[in-house]
């Protein structure tokens, strides 16, 4: 009997066939302590995905998709509320540069992501109560003039941390670029309405009709208020200094859609209307020409083509089916006719340099074209009209000067929004001013607390790539697409153009996302771990952990990560857990402790007794 | 040898072949999970099985595997999970799984194999040879041969008995002839459900996997770990000689078959040469060896019954008895000690220890399916008969029916 007279020492004894409780259970792990052959260890560490990234106000998008899949509606629509005032609003008119970032359109399309934050702001709007609360009271007061995107943005986020906030409105309806810039049928007014009620609910008074630089002064603000946020934006339309510009018959595009929100308008438009510009407010005159009576538009632009147009493409893409017309490389020099807009007079011509913002060059050379219409709306951007501000506090492109964290020197007056983004070379949109709105809320609290401004930190390897994350995990999945009216009965009404989406179309819409960098609690690692060294209390991001005493490191977890939100840490980054095999023979339980025990005093023992 | 008693009133004797009888073990000893591949010839065994449990003779959970290496896990497994499991293969088939058989007896759980022989291929052989299953005769398996479907049938009811004590636990691969047992049709008595029921209680795994109480099977362990289980697994494996004699003895009081469960000597009384060999062929050895005997010859035989645990020292002591000893091999060992098969190493390493040291000869017959006639155990008796006269071997393998 070779067994015979064998004897296992007690610290070597094993259970039966190495049967013992699973490393999950409590001791589990205490005898195969296999995490010193780890090398790698894998880290659960939530990465930027890019939308929220893009994001103007950097919304936590690929949070609300996720819960919006779980239909957890008022979690998703309380999550957007901490960077978002009106969801209602952007979910209708944003540029969404969150969809132009989705790492899922380098895969197939990119998630509508608008069109969800539109199904969430309208859930908003329907609740008989809001589910944002003002802050706990702080005694200290701020004036918010404007109301606009940025200035909305900044009273909310004051509101809820505990300011006592009024909004100074010149116009005799709040709302700003919001109600004067964007037309009915892109965001209907009782939706504007409904946001403003909202904030009116946390607390912030609006004084409408109330015009800084003639019915409150610069030191009224300085001496009534704690502090203040200027959020005025550009108001005044660019001429493009053509002759005849005086003429009746020529309208400015800003102007000209601001009277009808406002529901002052007095503008009867001829059949034929030309739109001078290549922009967003351009195409949006020119669509709401349409809808104001005129049979033929034509958009002229300085652009050689559709591409070279600073302008949403979507919107562009809806105006051509609409029917207005694209005359490229032109610029007006004259407004012709007998006091009264008869024609344009029209030069080929192309910008100097190679954005559409440098000077342009008209070729007087070649034959002046005549091009009868009779109504032009002059849409080439607005400037500021600062005529109160103190002379120290604008800076040479006359508008106002700031720091970056938009601050007026070291005083407690701040500015937000197309007042300051100004040649920053951001769009001028509205996620971008209430993006900017919210940082100077935040910017402001820190100044009256006595805390230091520090600018927002992303470094850049932390926003999730494509081909970090594994594909194998994503079907390719259609995007689901908005309703819209067709073009034939749009382009007569004042009706909502984009359709919203039903229930069953934001989940499914929801459900495409990649959730990029982030732990969806998709369930891959707990699963596919070849022993059991990943527990969770509960299917939740930050309930998932390794177990470090038991996990070899094998990386399958990490490989198979959908999102890439798990990844592999050398071991020696840590200074707490396990020890590594190769440094662990002093501290490992077994056999090799014991040698290493030896080894170790060998050092101090004399050859002879070795 | 085997021996009928017909004292109960519900025992009958059926004609069947030695895949059938295997089936019918299976489905006496109530098996819970079996696992199926298809391959010559122990399909049989499978195709019966699967009758049964169609037409309710069996109530069993039958799974088709996709390869011999799924119906090994799938076995493992289900056994782990507290079932009793029968699975089978032949030839490749066995080689396809081989990645399981160290698991699972280092897993101890006693999954039961048929195996009926088939030479392995290349070029696609179906006749019986043994090599398949001696491959992984030292991978933790209970291991020996039936000469007939009888004794097929029984020890596989023996096999499961010793095979899940609790002091064994290990798995076992009970083997016959591919064709010479699986397919040759003899009487096999089939015993009372009620004495089955006597002999093989149900079966109990200390630690079955059990969602309620989860337990880690097959866990990763650290080096110094592995080898006091490696000890253990030999400690069972010595220790199950003890119970495998005790089963013996019971299976003899109940069902009145009595097996050595080591060795089956045939008129050794008086001899001087004995052929050592496993399986089917020894039907044919004792036909050649009684007409020898008839004419003077002194050749007996030893049949090796169990040959994991390889009981040493009773082929020690049997072996030595004799002048000489000639090893029938039916299994390639190339390259091996005697360049032969791989059962000559066992045989002489059993002697080595012998004070008489009886010349071995190694024969190499019965190769690939081929029958050993009865003029080919009188050329090797002749071979070993001139060895003795001689007082030393020729050559210590010979290709029978390729030298004159």
């Amino acid at each position: 009997m070779s067994t015979k007279g064998t004897h296992i020492p007690d610290w070597l004894t094993v259970p039966f066939a190495g049967i013992t409780p699973a490393p999950s259970q409590e001791k589990g792990q205490d005898l195969f302590p296999t995490g010193n052959w780890r090398s790698i260890r894998p880290v659960y560490r939530d990465k930027l995905p890019p939308c929220n990234n893009a994001c103007g106000t950097n919304e936590k998008i690929q949070g609300y998709l996720d819960l919006v899949k779980r239909g957890k509606y008022l979690d998703a629509y309380a999550l957007i509320k901490e960077d978002m005032p009106f969801p209602s609003v952007t979910g209708r008119v944003c540029y969404h540069p969150c969809e132009q970032a989705c790492n899922r359109g380098q895969y197939d399309e990119a998630i509508s992501i608008r069109a969800v934050e539109r199904f969430l702001g309208d859930l908003g709007q329907a609740l008989a109560r809001d589910v944002v609360k003002p802050g706990k009271p702080n005694g200290k007061k701020v004036a918010v003039v404007g109301s606009g995107p940025a200035g909305h943005s900044a009273a909310y986020q004051l509101a809820r941390l505990g300011y006592k906030v009024t909004i100074l409105e010149k116009s005799p309806k709040a709302g700003g670029l919001n109600r004067g810039g964007i037309p009915d049928w892109v965001l209907p007014q009782h939706v504007l309405d409904r946001e403003i009620e909202r904030l009116v609910e946390l607390g912030v008074t609006i004084k409408t009709n109330v015009e800084v630089g003639k019915d409150v002064t610069w030191n009224d603000l300085k001496q009534n208020y704690d502090a203040c946020v200027l959020a005025v934006g550009l108001t005044e339309p660019n001429s493009v200094r053509a002759e005849g510009e005086n003429k009746d018959g020529v309208l400015y595009g800003l102007p000209f859609l601001r009277d009808i929100g406002m529901g002052t308008s007095k503008v009867r438009l001829g059949a034929r209307v030309a739109v001078i510009g290549g922009g967003n407010t351009a195409i949006d005159c020119a669509r709401e020409a349409l809808r104001q009576g005129a049979v033929e538009v034509t958009m002229i632009t300085v652009e050689s083509n559709p591409q070279e147009m600073p302008c949403v493409p979507e919107d562009l893409h809806d105006m051509l089916e609409e029917g207005v017309e694209l005359l490229h490389g032109r610029a007006m020099t004259a407004v012709l006719g007998n006091g009264r807009v008869e024609a344009l007079q029209l030069y080929p011509a192309r910008f100097s340099g190679a954005i559409n913002a440098s000077p342009i060059t008209v070729n007087r050379e070649a034959p002046a074209e005549r091009f009868a219409v009779d109504n032009v709306i002059i849409a080439v951007g607005q400037h500021a009209s600062l005529t109160w501000l103190p002379k120290e506090c604008k800076n040479e492109r006359g508008t106002i000067k700031v720091d970056r964290f938009g601050r007026l020197g070291d005083t407690n007056f701040f500015a937000a929004g197309d007042i300051v983004q100004l040649g920053s070379g951001q769009p001028l949109m509205v996620v971008n001013a209430v993006g900017d709105g919210k940082r100077v809320a935040f910017n402001l609290d820190k100044v009256l607390r006595g805390e230091p401004l520090e600018p927002r930190k992303v470094p850049v390897d932390v926003i999730m790539d494509l081909n970090r994350m594994n594909m194998t995990y994503f079907p390719h999945f259609p995007r689901v697409r908005q309703a819209m009216l067709p073009p034939v009965r749009r382009r007569k009404t004042q009706e909502e153009v984009i359709q919203p989406f039903t229930e069953e179309q934001a989940v499914e819409e929801a459900s495409r996302c990649f959730s990029c960098g982030t732990c969806n609690a998709c369930d891959n690692c707990y699963l596919v771990c070849p022993e059991p060294c990943i527990v969770r209390s509960a299917r939740s991001n930050g309930l998932y952990k390794i177990l470090v005493n038991y996990c070899k490191g094998c990386r399958v977890c990490i490989e198979e990560c959908p999102t890439g939100c798990l990844e592999g840490v050398p071991e020696l980054d840590f200074d707490t857990g396990v020890v590594r095999m190769d440094t662990a023979f002093a501290i490992s339980p077994g056999l090799h402790g014991r040698q290493a025990q030896e080894m170790l005093n060998l050092g101090s023992r004399p050859a002879k007794e070795i | 040898m085997a021996t009928t008693v017909t004292s109960s009133t519900k025992k009958k004797t059926v004609r069947m072949n030695g895949c059938v009888a295997s089936a019918q073990a299976a489905k006496y000893a109530d098996v819970d999970v079996i696992t199926a591949y298809p391959i010559r010839p122990y399909t049989a065994t499978m195709m019966a099985l699967a009758q049964m449990v169609a037409n309710g003779e069996l109530d069993a959970e039958y799974i088709v595997a996709d390869s011999e290496h799924s119906q090994l896990s799938i076995a493992h497994g289900a056994s782990s999970s507290g079932a009793r499991v029968f699975t089978g293969s032949s030839g490749v088939g066995v080689q396809f799984a081989y990645e399981l058989y160290s698991p699972i007896s280092g897993s101890r759980m006693p999954v039961q194999m048929m195996i009926a022989d088939r030479t392995l291929d290349p070029p696609g052989d179906f006749g019986s040879e043994h090599t398949d299953a001696l491959s992984t005769r030292d991978m933790g398996w209970l291991m020996g041969w039936a000469c007939d479907a009888q004794e097929a049938f029984d020890n596989h009811l023996m096999a499961y008995r010793i095979g899940e004590d609790p002091r064994v636990l290990l798995p076992q691969m009970v083997c016959q002839d591919g064709f010479f047992v699986s397919h040759i049709t003899t009487d096999v008595e089939l015993p009372d459900p009620g004495q089955v029921k006597e002999f093989l209680p149900p079966y109990k795994h200390p630690y079955p996997l059990d969602p309620r109480h989860p337990v880690s099977h097959g866990p990763q362990i650290m080096p110094e770990q592995g080898p006091p289980l490696q000890l253990e697994r030999a400690r069972a494996m010595e220790g199950s000689m003890a119970v495998i004699e005790q089963v013996h003895d019971e299976f003899a009081q109940i069902f009145g078959r009595k097996y050595d469960p080591w060795v089956e000597e045939f008129m050794t009384d008086g001899a001087e040469v004995v052929f050592f060999m496993q399986g089917g062929h020894a039907v044919t050895a004792r036909f050649a060896i009684q007409h020898m005997r008839d004419e003077g010859v002194k050749v007996g035989l030893v049949r090796l019954r169990t040959i994991r645990p390889y009981p040493t020292d009773r082929v020690n002591q049997v072996l030595s008895k004799f002048k000489v000893v000639g090893v029938i091999e039916t299994n390639m060992g190339l390259g091996s000690v005697s360049s032969g098969g791989s059962l000559y190493a066992e045989a002489c390493a059993a002697l080595y220890e012998s004070p008489q040291h009886p010349l071995v000869i190694s024969f190499m017959a019965g190769m690939g399916g081929e029958a050993i006639v009865l003029k080919e155990f009188y050329w090797m008796t002749k071979k070993m008969t001139e060895a003795q006269r001689r007082g030393k071997i020729e050559k210590r393998t010979h290709w029978v029916g390729f030298e004159e």
